[in-house]
């Protein structure tokens, strides 16, 4: 009753109101994909052709072709024969029979006739090309006049046969009329040998007229003789029927259905009517063009096309799919989209379609009608208009359905991701590589197994290197993702060759030698498997029935073997360790069995291997791994067993890369050649309130603590326990001082800090003191940072790698590689291994386009994708650990970045922002006492890096060998210190006793027998001396030079001279090491009326002298100086 | 070699000769810049110390020391400060930084007091615990930033003047003297990778001397602790000279410590917080109101949204679909 006020309330708000709450409807999605569909219309913006000037003058080509086509005379029935060779001699034309051309002593001719009717299909009629699309094409179909053909044309390419000479005739005359305009060539219409179109590629004489005119794009128009509408019964090209019979006389049982010749034809009589359903859907939906932009964007960036050997999925199929699911079907399952939709949301919907329905596992119906009963998957992955009786997919193979499937499942769960950036992986990035995609790569040499595939040849169909694909493809699924042996690959898929074009006087090139690539995404659990168990070896006829069906597959592999609890089975064994090594046997053997490849090597080849065999990346690694953290257990274990310790022990964290399965080499103990290196990490007590107020104090009751803790060790574990108390190289009295170092016998070694909270507390205070002077707080800050990454954020840092290490199994060895990559690239001394960490674990766990990398040389390619397209200067990288960080989270995080940009745009405090929940701030990893880590320079070079060798993976594609990767570019340096590796070496062994200086000075010890060396034990290294040299280094020219250096143990440290330090007038406190300018004074007294007295005193910067400090600094280190230029 | 000025600002330029070495074979010169050490804070010394600027990297005592002997003759070099030790000087006494909080700002607060007691043996006592108290070194020797400066002491006020007369000299007869050389024997301790083996020898300091340190530390740091109390105690109900009295700790109720004074407001806010949202949402008109915020916020959002858009739109390439 009281509703009335409001309603009056509401018709107040007028136009404005009404406005703004029609927006906020609209806003009421999540943020992201509000932002999407933004995203997408201003991609659609970006893309739209403008064809008037795009295709300048192609209608009056189009308008010309027309008539010199309909100007062709006439001709009567010749006999096959005689048409062709006349063609041949009189313009040189060789008709471009499918294979195999028609019998000598065919008894139909062939004529020729003005065609029907001309028109223009495709996406030109209907504007939704894009710019970015590979070649812009107008297809112009011509319907071949019903007298010329008969009924049974259907039948033996009869049809084929008659459309490719009208083609010829066409080509003759076209090349006449248009000889000096553009090129004619031939080519498959979508690779479909059976149907040749006449290409047209005008000349672009249209670039001198108009310089700069970008606008006009280099497109080409094909020429598409067609069947007319409904002239082929309709029932007889069902999928099932056999129309290809000529090969009866050799082969028995040729009453083989022939599924693609059917639908080629069938779809030649398609053309005009599938133009019509798409004029339709464009009028009953207003978004449907767009969507259909949006689809061909999303398929070019997968590699998928029209064409056969692009997955025989293009933007047409596309179109097609939308526009019958824009009508919907009969069933329930089938309802209609609304045509009210948006163009994104048309999008979504068609991934979703595609993201549910498997079409290659079982048919797909679209339309009304009934489902044809007799439709079959064997011939391939069926989309079946019901109402033109096609199979929308018949271009494509089983392998492609799938990939196209999983693509369609990974964009879904992109899409429903609402928290990141959902935009760019589904349009923007390009995710058609294969060392992108697949771990494993094969390339099968077609021309060797040319007796294989001539023994599977069957007649007519889509010729022979299909039909290799096609039985490689079925064999390797049966081999690799059984479900009863267990999925070994997720996703087997194949790319076939593709056909080019060809002049018009000549054959069409046949594919030999040509090769197949088989891509395989491996499941990284069951690919490591060694041992395949089969179905069990019983009595019933069943089981006997299923073992034999498994000898026959597998051949002498399979043999009888006994299981626990009595089981006995077919079983395989495979000898290889690593996923990739099983794969390449499993594939090498099933191909060899089967088909005969792979006798000689040449026949087939792997790649994907390469990157891993750089570091011989070894599954035993993972073992060494656990022995590490097995080690620690004890560590920890051994400690908390103390009794006498004042303070109760509450937590042992480890803090080293050793103990998260991420470090370059796996950890080795007891190695001859160095001291122990110990593995890092902290202690904390409970809490306790005898810490003393103060933080110098606090850090010498450390080192009493340690004290303590080491003799108590040692007392614990006589004999099987060495500890040292070492001393930090620290600053300041207030920072931690003191660790110990705890040796094993056995061999592994800790490294333990003590983690005091009042420490935190105190340095929080003295922060927020506003009473105190400002270095001091500045100091207080900076070593708040070092004591929050180290005590808090470490811990943590290390507790969810471990954890992701074990759910993601390539996550480790892909870490090892990138951090490989940035050793190898002299880049690692200027970034933490935990920002490459996380940067890793990011493209683990937001992979898209694709799903977490399974295997290491995917995630490489992957990660250095991440950091070449990584936009660092307006986006933070956001690693959501625990994969629930809210939305408002990541926003305050981006705030963040942007207030930091705001204050400091030169970055000179904060380059990198690398933020996870644990951890907001974004800086922890990528700061060192106050100090950006990276440099604003070094990271932009991480990133020109990381974009070339992206460059170099897409360029080379498969082929690349991978240490291409690896090397550094030396010349970029100004100067290169080059270690003596011998020298470095001598460094990593110390001893306690020994006075060094003695000893090296005279050469030995005095008394040779009484060498206090023997049986001592070498002290552990406190820091890598190469690390250590640099620290120094750095500190003492932190102005003038920057260092580059690479693993510890590389032997080459790069430098490059600050290009800020240049000539300057003289003052008291120098930068650096400067000399008095020569000659300049002199020239200048000659002038001195106009010289500025104190412009006289210019100093310059000593680089000779700074070199000939770093070598005596260096002294039997450095091995030599190598500069720039000499 | 080419001539340098002799003289740069108001700084006599001093070239040094570097002899070359197998892993840099290039015989380099360094030039230093020196003049009379005119400090702003005047020190009693000034008159017969110079003022290096731009020493080398590798700079030691011994190093000058023998750069002096060759241009003036032995026996007029007395000692040298270097930059960053006369820094460390100042910020690095252990005894200082031993001092608890509390006891630091009572005695800055009457340090004229404390000081005012201070007599030579006290000084010489405290000089000896602040050396047992410090942690060893673990650098043979240090490396100094580049472009560093260092005060020279000579003798007495004439070497000064001889010493600029002999670098004047240099620039005429181009004998420039050679770096590192006539260096005593043994005790400059050398570089490279001994230096770098002997201070990982120095980071693992022998137990007891490092217990002994640390038990020195302690002992000072209860002292100091004790002797800060009694100031307080002393200073309790003392007005200073403009008659404040200043609050100190200790008073009639021992003051509860600052850790659970913190403790306490922690509680205090908490629970004042969950009373605070026991009332959010009980009235009606905070329902509507946070719809409204709510609604505001989504709207806000959405032009946020669209900003990020033209920004994007800015940066070419962003919209472009990778090749």
């Amino acid at each position: 009753m009281d509703s009335a006020p409001a309603k009056r309330r509401k018709l107040d708000h007028g136009h404005d109101g009404a406005k703004m709450a029609l927006e906020t409807a609209s806003s009421t999605g999540i943020s992201r994909s509000r932002a999407f569909v933004l995203e997408a219309e201003e991609l659609l913006d970006t893309v739209r052709l403008d064809y008037e000037t795009a295709f300048d003058g192609a209608d009056g080509f189009l308008h010309r072709i027309k008539g010199s086509i309909e100007a062709i005379k006439p001709h009567e029935p010749l006999p096959v024969a005689e048409a062709v060779s006349k063609l041949e001699k009189k313009h040189k034309i060789i008709v471009p029979f499918p294979d195999p051309p028609p019998p000598e002593n065919c008894n139909y001719k062939f004529s020729f006739a003005k065609p029907t009717c001309f028109n223009v299909v495709g996406s030109y009629v209907s504007k939704t090309m894009t710019k970015t699309q590979k070649a812009h094409g107008i297809d112009m179909v011509l319907v071949l006049p019903e007298e010329i053909l008969q009924e049974k044309d259907y039948l033996d390419l009869r049809y084929f046969y008659k459309r490719a000479y009208y083609l010829a005739v066409v080509a003759a005359t076209l090349r006449k009329d248009f000889a000096n305009e553009g090129q004619l060539s031939f080519e498959y219409l979508n690779g479909n040998s059976l149907c040749p179109v006449l290409n047209f590629q005008p000349k672009i004489s249209r670039g001198s007229e108009k310089p700069g005119d970008k606008s006009a794009l280099d497109y080409r128009i094909r020429i598409i003789p067609c069947a007319p509408d409904g002239f082929f019964p309709k029932a007889k090209l069902s999928l099932k029927a056999s129309l290809v019979r000529k090969a009866r006389e050799t082969n028995e049982n040729a009453t083989q259905p022939t599924p693609f010749y059917n639908s080629t034809l069938a779809a030649e009589s398609c053309f005009l009517s599938y133009l019509k359903v798409l004029r339709q859907a464009e009028k009953k939906c207003a978004a449907f063009k767009n969507a259909c932009i949006l689809g061909r964007i999303w398929l070019q960036q997968r590699g998928f096309g029209g064409g056969i050997c692009e997955g025989g999925f293009g933007h047409f199929e596309w179109a097609v799919l939308l526009a019958l699911l824009l009508q919907g079907g009969e069933s329930k399952t089938q309802v209609a989209l609304s045509p009210s939709l948006s163009s994104t949301q048309l999008f979504k919907a068609v991934t979703q379609f595609l993201s549910v329905t498997d079409f290659a596992k079982k048919p797909c119906i679209l339309g009304p009608g009934k489902a044809e009963a007799q439709l079959c998957t064997e011939a391939g992955p069926i989309l079946y208009d019901s109402a033109r009786r096609l199979n929308i997919a018949f271009k494509m193979g089983s392998w492609s359905a799938a990939l196209l499937h999983q693509h369609a499942k990974w964009t879904r769960s992109l899409l429903s991701d609402s928290a990141i950036d959902q935009f760019s992986p589904t349009f923007i990035l390009k995710a058609d590589l294969p060392s992108h995609t697949f771990d494993l790569v094969a390339r099968l040499n077609c021309g060797a197994s040319e007796d294989v595939a001539a023994e599977l040849d069957s007649f007519g169909s889509r010729g022979r290197i299909w039909k290799l694909s096609s039985t490689v493809y079925r064999i390797l699924r049966r081999a690799l993702a059984d479900e009863e042996l267990g999925e070994r690959a997720r996703l087997i898929h194949i790319q076939t060759p593709s056909s080019p074009a060809w002049p018009l006087t000549e054959r069409s090139k046949s594919q030999e030698g040509s090769t197949l690539q088989i891509g395989v995404l491996f499941d990284p659990v069951n690919m490591a498997r060694t041992v395949d168990r089969g179905p069990s070896a019983g009595p019933s006829a069943e089981e006997k029935e299923k073992c034999e069906k498994f000898r026959r597959f597998w051949g002498d592999r399979a043999e009888l073997r006994r299981f626990e609890r009595d089981t006995i089975r077919e079983t395989l064994i495979w000898a290889s360790t690593t996923p990739f090594d099983l794969c390449e046997e499993i594939m090498r053997y099933i191909l060899n069995l089967h088909l005969r490849i792979g006798q000689s090597q040449s026949d087939i080849s792997f790649h994907g291997s390469g990157l891993p065999a750089l570091l011989s990346l070894k599954p035993a690694d993972t073992a060494l791994f656990n022995v590490a953290r097995k080690a620690f257990g004890t560590f920890e274990r051994d400690i908390r067993d103390l009794d006498d310790l004042p303070l109760r022990v509450r937590q042992i964290a480890p803090i080293c890369a050793e103990l998260r399965y991420s470090s370059v080499k796996p950890p080795a103990f007891g190695s001859s050649k160095s001291g122990p290196r110990p593995m890092e990490c902290i202690i904390s007590f409970e809490a306790s309130g005898k810490w003393p107020e103060s933080l110098v104090a606090i850090q010498r009751t450390k080192i009493a603590f340690l004290l303590m803790i080491g003799s108590l060790l040692e007392k614990s574990k006589p004999g099987e326990v060495r500890t040292h108390v070492g001393l930090e190289d620290s600053k300041f009295e207030t920072e931690n001082l003191a660790f110990l170092d705890v040796v094993y016998e056995a061999g592994p070694s800790f490294r333990l800090r003590i983690h005091s909270d009042l420490e935190e507390t105190l340095l929080e205070r003295q922060v927020k003191d506003k009473t105190s002077e400002q270095y001091l707080r500045q100091r207080a800050t900076t070593l708040l940072a070092a004591f929050r990454r180290l005590y808090t954020n470490l811990p943590l840092h290390n507790q969810y790698l471990t954890t992701s290490a074990t759910r993601f199994p390539a996550l480790g060895p892909t870490i090892r590689l990138v951090k490989h990559w940035f050793n190898a690239h002299m880049l690692s001394c200027h970034f933490t291994a935990e920002f490459i960490e996380l940067a890793v674990l990011h493209v683990f766990l937001s992979p898209y386009p694709w799903d977490a990398p399974s295997s290491a040389s995917t995630g490489f390619t992957r990660t250095l994708l991440f950091l070449a397209r990584w936009d660092w200067r307006s986006e933070p990288l956001i690693v959501d650990t625990g994969g629930n960080m809210p939305a408002a989270e990541r926003a305050s995080i981006e705030t963040r970045l942007e207030a930091w940009r705001k204050i400091d745009p030169n970055m000179n405090h904060t380059v990198l922002v690398v933020a996870t929940a644990q951890e907001p701030s974004g800086v922890a990893w990528t700061a060192t006492d106050g100090q950006p880590k990276p440099s604003k320079v070094v990271a932009a070079r991480m990133t020109s890096l990381a974009k070339s060798a992206s460059r170099l993976i897409r360029e080379e594609g498969v082929g690349l060998d991978c240490r291409r990767l690896f090397v550094p570019s030396l010349k970029d340096y100004d100067a290169l210190i080059h270690l003596h590796s011998k020298a470095l070496r001598s460094t990593l062994k110390t001893y306690a006793t020994v006075d060094i200086e003695e000893a090296e000075s005279t050469g030995r010890s005095k008394f040779k027998n009484l060498d206090e060396r023997t049986g001592q034990e070498p002290l552990p290294l406190a820091q890598h001396p190469a690390e250590l040299f640099l620290k120094r280094l750095g500190a003492a020219y932190s102005g003038p030079l920057v260092f580059f250096h690479g693993a510890a143990d590389d032997s080459t440290i790069g430098a490059i001279w600050n290009p800020l330090m240049q000539r300057r007038s003289f003052r008291i406190n120098l930068p650096t090491s400067y000399k008095p300018v020569v000659g300049q004074k002199r020239s200048k007294e000659d002038e001195q009326e106009s010289g500025n007295a104190e412009d006289e005193d210019l100093v310059d910067v000593n680089k000779e002298a700074i070199l000939a400090e770093i070598a005596r600094i260096g002294a039997d280190l450095i091995d030599r100086i190598e500069v720039k230029g000499t | 070699m080419p001539s340098s000025p002799p003289v740069i600002a108001d700084f006599s330029v001093l070239p040094v000769s570097i002899p070359p070495l197998p892993s840099f074979p290039k015989s380099v010169v360094h030039y230093l810049y020196v003049r009379r050490n005119t400090p702003k804070i005047p020190t009693p010394t000034d008159a017969r110390s110079l003022f290096l600027t731009n020493v080398p990297v590798d700079s030691s005592d011994a190093h000058l020391r023998a750069l002096f002997a060759s241009l003036v003759g032995a026996g007029r070099f007395q000692s040298v400060s270097f930059e960053d030790e006369r820094k460390e000087a100042q910020s690095q006494s252990p005894l200082d930084a031993a001092q608890p909080v509390s006891a630091v700002r009572l005695l800055q607060a009457h340090g004229s007091a404390s000081k005012k007691r201070k007599r030579e043996d006290e000084e010489a006592e405290r000089a000896r615990e602040e050396a047992a108290a410090r942690l060893p070194s673990t650098w043979t020797r240090p490396l100094r930033r580049s472009g560093c400066t260092a005060v020279v002491l000579l003798a007495d006020e004439k070497s000064v003047d001889q010493v600029l007369k002999a670098i004047a000299k240099l620039h005429r007869t181009k004998m420039y003297p050679t770096w590192g050389e006539n260096l005593p024997e043994g005790k400059v301790p050398p570089l490279g990778s001994i230096w770098l083996k002997a201070h990982n020898r120095l980071s693992y300091p022998d137990r007891d001397a490092l217990q002994a340190s640390v038990d020195a530390f302690s002992e000072l740091f209860a002292r100091r602790e004790q002797e800060a109390a009694e100031i307080a105690k002393r200073l309790r109900n003392e007005p200073d000279e403009d008659g404040f009295v200043t609050v100190t700790r200790g008073g009639r109720n021992a003051p509860a410590s600052r850790n659970e004074a913190e403790e306490a407001k922690r509680k205090m806010v908490e629970k004042q917080e969950k009373k605070k949202e026991e009332l959010i949402n009980f009235y009606r008109f905070q329902l509507r109101e946070r719809k409204k915020a709510e609604q505001a916020e989504l709207l806000k959002r959405f032009d946020e949204d669209r900003k990020k858009l033209s920004a994007m739109r800015e940066k070419r390439g962003k919209f472009v679909p990778e090749a």
